[in-house]
């Protein structure tokens, strides 16, 4: 086919990885309960795609100049090791700015149950080394501070939201009820280098699945999986600047249940919003995506083999270009999947057929510049592979 | 004296034993033909839940819980979809909801989708999730918390409240 062009196989970024002989035994969560497979990818205004990925409770970070052939060897952010939340719909977040800040945001999971903080760090000398990791979360409380994600601006203005049970907490205390969870908010305007004090954005939101963050021309917007009426779980977008929050997705999944599934948001340089999102509602059931454009939205858009599990999903976009990737199970191995548009989501390509893995996997990470598309794909058996697709001369 | 004390200190070991849960058993692609095969020609419930992801799960694991203390034989089987590694912390779990005795199994495949399309192809991961099988293994699914009433009224069907 010719279409795909499996980059590399980072066999050699392995031999960087320091093995520890820390034996650490935990309460509740076990240390390698899962392995921690979900990685943190970015591209900067160079084309240069950057790595973040969990080993022995360090975050370490990588650069690759080459499209991912070759990365650097990687630098641990932190001295100290902490449990860092890298499976299922959390994973480390990693932003460039154009002045060269990179900056990183991850969970940190306590011992106590659902319990964690939501941690930053960043790098102002090209990723050689790292600011001391701080807490963003306010409270001075052990409670959920939980899947959070990262958008700048890339001038300086940088956003962390993330699921939060202070509410919760707070209420339960004093014998009360609280229905889900609450998004709250930290803000910098100088790439990291302080932070304002936390913002509640809203109460009563779903409690175990991913956010989603991208920045548009009007500010940050974020997606997450919101709770309407008692337990409708469908998604609700906000700016975080003007506050505007509306509904996303009219699915009406009623459910009291967790999902752990969550949609993704990403915005072209046009201005439209890219969701991607996966519902078992009345309305709809699957993986879908859509667009909304000045103040217009195109019918959703199914994804995927809901025969295979079709789940997971993450939106790019870049100039015209938009990516998404998902992750399937084909009955005998995991299937990375992908598809494109170079006319910001008006067309799109035939989903193609990425990669496999016969363990455990990661979900697919699609990444773009507008330029060149990639999906970054971590997997127990065949490590982090970096798949570029053919997307011919994008407009 | 001696005796009586002896016999007090057995009593207290025995009752130390039934409140620590029973190991989990690994959970693979073959496990529920397995669970069918011992439960032939009866009904049983079949409990979905995770230990480290799922709040709703606790709720239902209470109910269940309270069930278990006035039902003698209630034919359940609970299965973790968090990993053998979280062994501990599920009979951690269990044990003061009273489900220490129970039939306790827990997911151990790099591939979960394998294990939820052993069960059911329909089944993307939402947790709790129930299947109230019957004497003919036809079964009910419950998606989400599984009510008192509904539990009752099935327990009521299948000849098994008390």
């Amino acid at each position: 086919m010719g279409q795909i062009i499996l980059a590399t196989l980072l066999a050699a970024m392995l031999a960087y990885w320091p093995v520890s002989a820390m034996e650490h035994q935990h309460d509740v969560k076990p240390r390698q309960a899962q392995s921690a497979l979900a990685v943190g990818a970015a591209l900067d205004d160079s084309g240069r795609l950057w790595l973040a990925r969990v080993e022995n409770q360090q975050l370490w970070v990588s650069r690759s100049d080459d499209g991912g052939r070759r990365f650097s060897p990687p630098v641990a952010v932190s001295s100290q090791p902490e449990d860092i939340a890298a499976d299922a719909e959390n994973r480390p977040k990693i932003a460039v700015a154009r002045d060269g800040t990179v900056l990183l945001t991850w969970s940190q999971s306590l011992p106590q149950k659902y319990a964690g903080n939501v941690r930053f760090a960043r790098s102002t000398d090209g990723g050689r080394s790292f600011s001391t990791p701080m807490t963003l979360n306010d409270d001075g409380r052990i409670g959920s501070h939980r899947f959070e994600s990262l958008a700048i601006d890339g001038a300086g203005r940088v956003a962390v939201v993330w699921l939060d049970g202070r509410d919760r907490d707070a209420v339960r205390e004093k014998g009360g009820a609280f229905a889900g969870s609450s998004v709250y908010l930290a803000q910098s305007a100088d790439n990291g280098a302080h932070f304002n004090a936390n913002r509640k954005l809203t109460e009563h939101t779903c409690e175990c699945c991913r956010t989603s963050l991208a920045w548009t021309a009007e500010g940050p917007v974020a997606l997450w999986r919101n709770m309407y009426g008692t337990n409708t779980r469908d998604f609700a977008l906000a700016n975080l600047d003007t506050g505007k929050m509306d509904r996303a997705t009219d699915d009406e999944w009623q459910i009291d249940a967790c999902p752990h599934h969550g949609g993704g948001l990403a915005v072209d340089s046009h201005g439209a919003l890219h969701l991607v999102w996966f519902t078992q509602g009345k309305t709809r059931q699957g993986l879908f995506y859509k667009r909304i454009a000045g103040g217009r939205e195109s019918s959703p858009m199914a994804l995927g083999d809901p025969a295979a599990q079709a789940g997971h999903a993450t939106v790019a976009a870049a100039g015209s270009m938009v990516l998404i990737a998902w992750r399937e199970f084909d009955g005998r191995a995991y299937v990375a999947r992908a598809m494109h548009s170079t006319d910001g989501g008006a067309s799109w390509s035939t989903p193609l057929r990425l990669a496999e893995s016969g363990g455990a996997a990661d979900y697919p990470l699609p990444l773009t510049d507008g330029k060149q598309a990639l999906v970054v794909w971590n997997s127990a058996t065949e490590g982090v592979r970096v798949l570029l697709l053919d997307v011919g001369n994008a407009k | 004296m001696i005796r009586r004390f002896l016999f007090g200190m057995m009593a207290v070991l025995v009752i130390a034993a039934s409140a620590s849960a029973a190991e989990p058993i690994p959970f693979t692609v073959d496990s529920l033909a397995k669970i069918k095969a011992q439960y032939a020609g009866r009904p049983f419930i079949l409990n979905l839940w995770s230990v480290n992801e799922c709040s709703y799960c606790i709720a239902e694991l209470t109910l269940l819980g309270k069930l278990a203390k006035t039902q003698k034989r209630l034919p359940l089987v609970l299965v973790a979809t968090d990993s053998p590694e979280f062994a501990p912390a599920m009979q951690k779990t269990l044990s003061p909801l009273g489900l220490a005795g129970v039939d306790s199994w827990v997911f151990d495949d790099p591939i979960p989708e394998r294990l939820r399309h052993a069960i059911d192809p329909s089944w993307y991961g939402e947790l709790p999730r129930t299947y109230l099988y019957d004497a003919r293994h036809q079964r009910e699914t419950i998606v989400g918390v599984l009510g008192e009433q509904r539990l009752r009224a099935w327990l009521e069907k299948n000849r098994l409240a008390n």
